[in-house]
Parts: C-alpha cells; structure tokens; sequence
C-alpha cells in the first residue's frame, strides 16, 4: 500500500516534482491564511455585533474604524497597538459594557494618544495579540501592570505631587521618610538626589541623652519603644545589639557636666501637662493615648515612653536649647522660664514604660565587643542615616534605585515563592528582605499592604523611560530651596525653627501658612503683640502657633524684617486707607458679606450669630490686615496664596473695596484696648 | 499533423530575437550542446557532458545543490527582511516586533530564513562529511577541498553575524561572549576585537558593522568563492562518483 503510494506521488520525476509543488503551494498559503485569522479580527467582529443592537449604533459604527490601529509617537518611542482590539476606548456611551476589550478608558487628564497605553500601563504595546500584549513571555519582560499600581505611570514625568495620585505621592513621601532614600540614591529626572525629609538624629553624644540598656532595647525592637518609629528593624541578635550599643556608647563624646539641676521630683504632673498643652508640643509629637490610639503630628519622635529614654540633665538642655545638642534639629527653642521647664521635663520624664527595659541585663562591655559593635556599625550602614564618630557615611551604601521601576528581570534575584515580575519582586523585597537571603542589609519595616502598594508604585515611576524623557514633558516637583534669610531676624527664625512649619520663599513645612508675603498681608502692630502672645485665627484647629515667649525686642526686630521683606511685589500696600471709606460703603460691604457673597457660611464676624468655622475669624480682621491686601485677596486669593481653599468668587472692584471697608471695620476690640 | 510541442520550442529557438539574446542554441549535435553551455555565462560554470551516475541521488545525496538552495532561499528572504529592518539600537528590535505582529508574512520570511540558515549550517557540515568519507577531496580535487572549506568558514560567519541582527538579549551576550573569545588571539587579540565591534562593547557600532557584513561583504564573498567551487568541479572532471578516478 505504502509503495503504491509512494509510486503514485513520487514515481516518475514529473510526479515527484508535482507532488513537491503542491505541497510547497500549501505551506505558502498557510501565511496569508494566518493573517487573516489574526485575533483582532475577531475581537473587531465581536465589537460590531455588540453595538448593533445599541441606541446609538450609527454613532458608533461610523467612529469605528476597522483594521489595524496604533498610536504613533517616535519621539517618546511609543508604538502602542493596543486600540486594535481594545476599539471603544473614546466611547463613554458605552460605560455600561462589562467585557473587556470593549471598554471605555476612564477620564484622565490627558488625551489617549498623547502618550499611548504603555506608557503607564505597561504591556507590549506593538504586540496585536492578547497574549502577547498583556503576559510576561521570553521575548518581553514587561507584562501589564496591575491596577493598583498604575499611578507610577503618571510619576514618570510628574515629580510634583499631584491631587490625583494620592498613591504615588504617599509612596515618595515614605521613601524621604523612612530613610529610604538614606542608603539608596533615588534620582528624578532633571532633580538630583531624593532628600530625606526626616534626618536621623546624630549619635555623636548619645551617651548624654539615653543609656545603653535604652540603646539595647531600641536596636532589638524599635517599635517596641514607639510604635510610629520610623527606624527599621534590623533583627539583630542579643550579642550583636549588646556590641552595638557598647561601640555607640564608647563613640560619644564625653556628656557635659550638668548644667542645670534636675527637675522637682515631685513636678505637678497636672500643671506639667498643660504646659506641654500650651506649648502645642502635641502639634509634632504624638503620643499613644488611653485608648491605645497615636495623638499628634508625626515631625518630631513619638514621646509616650520618653520618660524611659532620656537622662533628666540632657532633657533640661535640650528643652531650652535643643540646637545645643543638635544643631539641625527641626525643635525650636521655647525660651522656657525656669519653672515652664522643671513642670515640662518632671510631665516628660513621668512618661515610661517599666517593661521596656526590665529584662535588659547588660556586663559592662570589653574591648572586643566595643570594636565588633563598630565592624556592625559599618556592615549594617548606620552611619548612612546617624551621625557616628569614627564612622564615615558610606556613598552608596545600597543599590541605586534611579531606575529600579524598568529593571530587568534577568538582573534580579527571586527569592523562592515570589512571581516572577518586578511588582512582585518590590513587594517582596519591602515586607520581608530576609526572605532573599541572611546576608540581605536591609532591615525589616513593619508596613500596612496599603503602604507597601504606595512604596512599590513610587519605585515602579523610576523607569529608564523617565530619565530620558525630553525636558519640556517633565514637571519638576517642589525641591526646598536654600533660603536663608539674613541679619539678627535671620538668627531668630532660625532659633525658633520658623521653617518647621512655616514656608518662606520656597523653604518650610507645611503645618502652618505660607509666610512669604506676610509683610503685605497684615499690619505691623498686630504682627508684634501676635509674634508676644500668639491667640488663634481658626478656632476649628486643634493646631496653633505656639507662645515662644519672645521679648518685646525680638518681636519688634522680627516685625522690621517681616514687614520690611516679605512683601508682595504685585501691589502697594500702603494705596489704601482705611479710614477713607465711607459709612455706605461699609453698609454695602455688609450686605455683599451676608447675602450676596454669604461669606458667614465659613467665617465669623459677629460671634454671636455668624457659625463659620471653616476659615479664619474675621472679628478682628481690620486690625490684622491691610487693605490692600484683603482687596486682592478677594479678587483672586489663589494669586496671593496659590492652593488656598478661599473660592475665587471674580469679584468686582467695585464689590471688592465695598467688603474690604465693610471688613476693616471689624477691629472694635483690638481697637478698644 | 499539429505541431508537437517541440515543434513549437524548436521554432522559438530559431526565431531572431531568440537567437539575438542566447547567441548559439541547443542543438541536436555534441558541439552545438557545449556551445550552448560555453556561451552562456550561467550555464558556462556547468560541464557539457556529465556522466550519468554522477546524477543519481548515491552519489552526492544532492547535499551540494540543497546546499545552493538554501543559500538562494537565504538571499532571497534576505532581501526581502531588509525592506523591514534598521540596523539602529532603538530601532533594530522594534522591527523585529512589527515583523511579528503586523507585517504580513513576516512571521513566514523570519522563519523561513531562520530556518534555512539553521539547514544551511547543517548541510554544508553534511556536504563536507560526505565529500570526506567518500574520499572526493582526493587529487585533482584538493583545491576544491580547500575553497569548501573557506566556504564551510563563510558560512559559519554568515550565521554569527546575522545572529545579533535581532538585538535581543540573547543576540547581545551571544556577541560578546563571541567578541571575547576573539580577545584570546596572542598579541592582537584586543586589536582584532575593537576592529570586529567598532568599540570595545557590543552597541550601535557592533550592530552596524555586523549588518553590513551580513548583507554585504559575507554574503559577496561567498557568491564569489561558490562561482569557483561550481567551475573548479568541472575543470577537475565532474563530480566524484567513487569509480577511482574520473576519466
């Protein structure tokens, strides 16, 4: 049977060469073949059936276009082919359809071909086929990126925090937190390195701060002492911690002798807390309350166990002079009286926690373990957060993450159990660094999933892409200046640490306002008795300015400078005088206040009727502010404050100067005192 | 009668216009015969007469002709790859995916001449084994011998240097380790590696020079030196066919 078909096919040479044409005219038609059963024929086919049966079927059918689509961009280097089966992305008719392709992108702020799909999604843009475009395969690494951490594509070229990304930016806010950005270089395009926002505290004297049984326990569990620690875990041994604590306590320079006396043993501890009310020392630091809930603000350390931690002389010191001990410490100088600072440091010391360091037995330590501590110092990069005698801080102490977000897989070591795509390999590597190894450096965080998210979509925004995008696409986030403002004001800002919470010219925290052109906005005598005895401005704030009790020479130099420096260029302050307005004016301006503008919903300036409580009270805003600047201000506040919440309501001039009279007369009892 | 459909073939062959481009035709004598083949510069590198034996499938497995095929095949598809391809850093992969994906047939071409350059390699390895164990590299046909093996060389470089042409990772480490192996001839080993990448690390310069010997001078190179296997067969009498020596 077999021989009679091989003579038939292959029997004489003009069959034989029959038989192999044929079978070449096959193979050549399986191509074309392929072709036309590509899967996106299908999915357009689908599509079309889909719509058919819609309303607005004609609408929809005359935007289709059939055949291959693709969003073109050659200088980003994008060919996304995505659109060739995904067809109804620009169709928000079609909102209600479930199954994907078919369904329309979200509204975002910009155009869908302005930058293709990939490039925040990720994928094989040019691939035309579902597997291909959307799965990790030999030939592509990059397989879709989840959902969740889709915000990284808008931190390619935005390095500012942008309101619709709060992942992202809670992620960047971590990694200058959590001292991240300490032993890797973080680099954004066009910016430098990534700055930590919350320096370690130097150890260069620790001695006199804390003892080592307190330095034992912190280096075992951090978070023990204060569960808002920001200092990782770094799992170290009970040997490894005793030698690293006997190396810190040899390295510090030898404590001062002391100063000033201990505090009253027998501190009012009633009184010592309303001292640390008054002073808004809650304002940064937090404290677990009863409840077992943190109460505060995170910039400086937590302090529920604090009284377990410090030595009573440094606590004197530094609560009335913390530059002393740490010159870039963010704490201002309070100018305590003798009595303020016994009460504070006697509530202080009153807070601990007998277990924290019950169990802490430690031999004085011997040569030794004191040079083994150092050879852990080093290993372990300490010196890339803390301030170490002895010890210099490494360059690059751990890899640089510039472009971790486009990291090739084949570069990357998986630990056993983990996916194998570089969101994986992220959140891996953050929630247990011990699982890639006993020699991984990295220390152990204790962050929730949503942080950890966060973190890996911040990480994922640092692509090779980003570094080379052109310049014009980049939006630059906000990078602190270096003002330093000059002469003897300069000193006392600095002194009180007005840039923890206030912004200058592009410098500051952002607890409280912005005070660049603060010498157009109020008036001198108000500035002076507010800077002596600050009272508040917004009653619904828990946090205020504290009372720095300045004197009165101080408050006037600070007045000079503030009113002398910060003004406005855009406008004069001294064109308008209040006193000109006249008593209709006033009465228009009132009108306007209550009914047409109904500035009461969120102000108050009658106390006993008016209950706005979202912006400042403005029963004494004539005193307070001038003018000139409450005319522009209502004209277009965002121009004077950018991101304030005051509504730019397009006032007129006219409506504008009938307020401004209206509100400069609100100084009755400023006025009468 | 009609005219046969040689008939018709003899008449085409004495029209004018035929005769004007083919100059002397086939004819029914030995002499008109090696005239047609003497005078035509393709069929010249063939004998005039070949024994029969020397045609029959034993005697060479055809491993020389499909030899010839596929590097036919190769030059064909070849050329037609190069309409598609940049040979640019930012570019050279990014063809390769468009091949893939949107070029029709592009799939078919790639593979057809991926492929025939995998059968290439393996033939021309045949060809030569075969060549060896029938004794066919014996007097007259030493010289042949050693253009097959320049050939054997040609082709082995045509295949390394088209494999970086993708530019993918396994194309990139493939040349460098390549590129380092070249590094270990004495004395000029690092000069030879600089000239073959154009640099001292595989990039743009490496990608460049590989294309062009690939397209250009490699494939050249080997056109000439098979015009000389062709016409050195004839001139040493035909093809082995295991009879002891030719006559």
């Amino acid at each position: 049977m077999l021989r009679r078909i091989g003579a038939f096919l292959f029997g004489d040479s003009a069959r034989a060469f029959g038989t192999l044409a044929a079978v070449l005219l096959v193979c050549l038609a399986i191509t074309p073949a392929k072709d036309h059963f590509r899967e996106w024929h299908r999915y357009q086919k689908k599509y079309l059936g889909l719509i058919r049966t819609r309303g607005d079927a004609a609408t929809l059918q005359r935007r289709f276009q059939d055949g291959l689509q693709q969003t073109w961009i050659p200088e980003l280097g994008v060919v996304d082919r995505c659109t060739t089966c995904h067809v109804a992305m620009k169709e928000i008719s079609l909102q209600d359809v479930a199954t994907q392709p078919f369904r329309p992108h979200p509204s975002i702020p910009h155009t869908l071909t302005e930058f293709g799909c990939a490039m925040c999604h990720r994928g094989q843009g040019a691939a035309t086929g579902v597997q291909e475009a959307h799965s990790s395969t030999l030939a592509w690494e990059q397989p879709v990126l989840a959902a969740r951490y889709v915000e990284s594509g808008c931190g390619q070229c935005h390095s500012n925090a942008l309101t619709g990304t709060p992942q992202l930016n809670l992620g960047r806010k971590m990694l200058a937190r959590y001292g991240c950005v300490s032993c890797h270089a973080i680099r954004e395009p066009g910016q430098g390195r990534m700055q930590s926002t919350n320096p370690a505290p130097p150890l260069t004297r620790i001695s006199a701060k804390t003892s080592r049984e307190w330095i034992f326990a912190w280096l075992k569990d951090p978070q023990a002492y204060a569960q808002t620690a920001t200092m990782p875990n770094f799992q170290l041994s009970d040997d490894d911690a005793r030698d690293i604590s006997a190396f810190l306590m040899n390295q510090s320079a030898a404590p001062p002798a002391a100063a000033s006396p201990a505090p009253a043993a027998a501190a009012d501890p009633q009184a010592g807390a309303s001292v640390y009310g008054e002073s808004f020392c809650a304002s940064c630091h937090a404290t677990v309350n009863a409840a077992g809930l943190v109460v505060g603000g995170n910039i400086g350390p937590e302090l529920t166990r604090i009284g377990s931690k410090v030595k009573p002389d440094w606590l004197m010191e530094w609560l009335s002079s913390p530059k002393k001990y740490d010159p870039h410490t963010l704490m201002p100088r309070y100018r305590f009286e003798q009595k303020q600072l016994d009460l504070l440091a006697g509530f202080l010391q009153a807070k601990t926690d007998s277990d924290l360091l019950a169990k802490v037995q430690l031999q004085p330590a011997s040569a030794g373990q004191i040079a083994h501590g150092k050879i852990l110092v080093k290993e372990r990069g300490c010196a890339s957060c803390h301030e170490i005698n002895g010890v210099a801080k490494p360059e690059s102490f751990a890899p640089d993450l510039t472009m971790i977000g486009s990291q090739s897989l084949a570069k990357i070591v998986f630990a056993e159990g983990v996916a194998h795509t570089l969101p994986d390999y992220l959140q891996a590597k953050i929630r247990n660094p011990h699982s890639f190894g006993k020699a991984t450096k990295m220390p152990q965080y204790t962050f929730p999933a949503s942080q950890v998210d966060a973190l890996v979509t911040a990480l994922l925004a640092q692509t090779e892409r980003a570094q080379a995008l052109p310049a014009s696409l980049r939006v630059a986030g906000k990078r602190e200046s270096d003002y330093h403002p000059a002469g003897k004001a300069g000193q006392l800002i600095a002194d009180m640490n007005c840039f923890s919470c206030h912004a200058i010219n592009g410098r500051g925290g952002d607890m409280a306002p912005e005070l660049t052109w603060e010498g157009s906005s109020v008036q001198r005598k108000w500035l002076v008795s507010f800077l002596k005895n600050p009272n508040t401005l917004r009653p619904a704030l828990i946090r205020r300015m504290p009372r720095f009790n300045v004197t009165n020479a101080e408050a006037e130099t600070l007045a000079d400078y503030i009113m002398t420096v910060y003004q406005t260029p855009s406008f004069d302050g001294g064109e308008l005088d209040a006193a000109k307005f006249g008593p209709d004016e006033v009465e228009h301006g009132r009108q306007l206040f209550y009914s047409k503008y109904a500035c009461q919903s969120c102000h108050i300036v009658d106390s006993k009727s008016d209950k706005g409580y979202i912006g400042p009270t403005l029963t004494h805003v004539g005193a307070r502010l001038s003018a000139e600047w409450i005319v522009q201000w209502l004209k277009n506040p965002q121009s004077l404050r950018p991101g304030t919440i005051e509504p730019n309501r397009n006032m007129s001039d006219e409506d504008a100067r009938a307020l401004t009279a209206y509100l400069m007369k609100q100084n009755r009892e400023v006025a009468g005192k | 009668m009609a005219k046969t459909l040689e008939g018709y073939i003899s008449e085409l062959q004495g029209t004018r216009v035929w005769r004007s481009v083919f100059r002397g035709g086939a004819g029914a004598n030995n002499l008109r015969r090696s005239l047609a083949v003497q005078q035509n510069v393709f069929l010249h590198l063939a004998s005039v007469k070949i024994s029969r034996r020397s045609l029959s499938f034993r005697a060479t497995w055809f491993l020389g002709t499909l030899s010839l095929g596929t590097f036919l095949i190769l030059a064909i598809t070849g050329i037609l790859l190069m309409l598609y391809y940049h040979p640019s850093v930012p570019q050279a992969y990014a063809d390769m995916k468009d091949l893939q994906f949107v070029v029709s047939a592009g799939v078919f071409l790639r593979n057809l001449h991926r492929w025939s350059a995998h059968a290439m390699v393996f033939l021309v390895f045949a060809h030569m084994f075969k060549v060896f164990y029938r004794g066919a590299y014996r007097s007259p046909r030493e010289f042949n011998w050693v253009i097959g093996v320049v050939l054997l060389i040609l082709t082995l470089l045509l295949s390394y240097t088209g494999y970086l042409l993708p530019w993918d990772q396994l194309a990139f480490w493939a040349i460098t380790v390549g590129a380092n192996l070249m590094s270990s001839v004495p004395v000029l080993g690092q000069k030879f590696r600089f000239l073959m990448l154009g640099g001292n690390t595989v990039n743009a310069n490496a990608l460049l020079r590989f294309y062009v010997l690939h397209c250009v001078i490699l494939p050249l190179t080997a056109a000439v030196f098979l015009a000389i296997h062709f016409w050195r067969i004839r001139k040493d009498g035909g093809l082995y066919t295991g009879q002891g020596d030719s006559k």
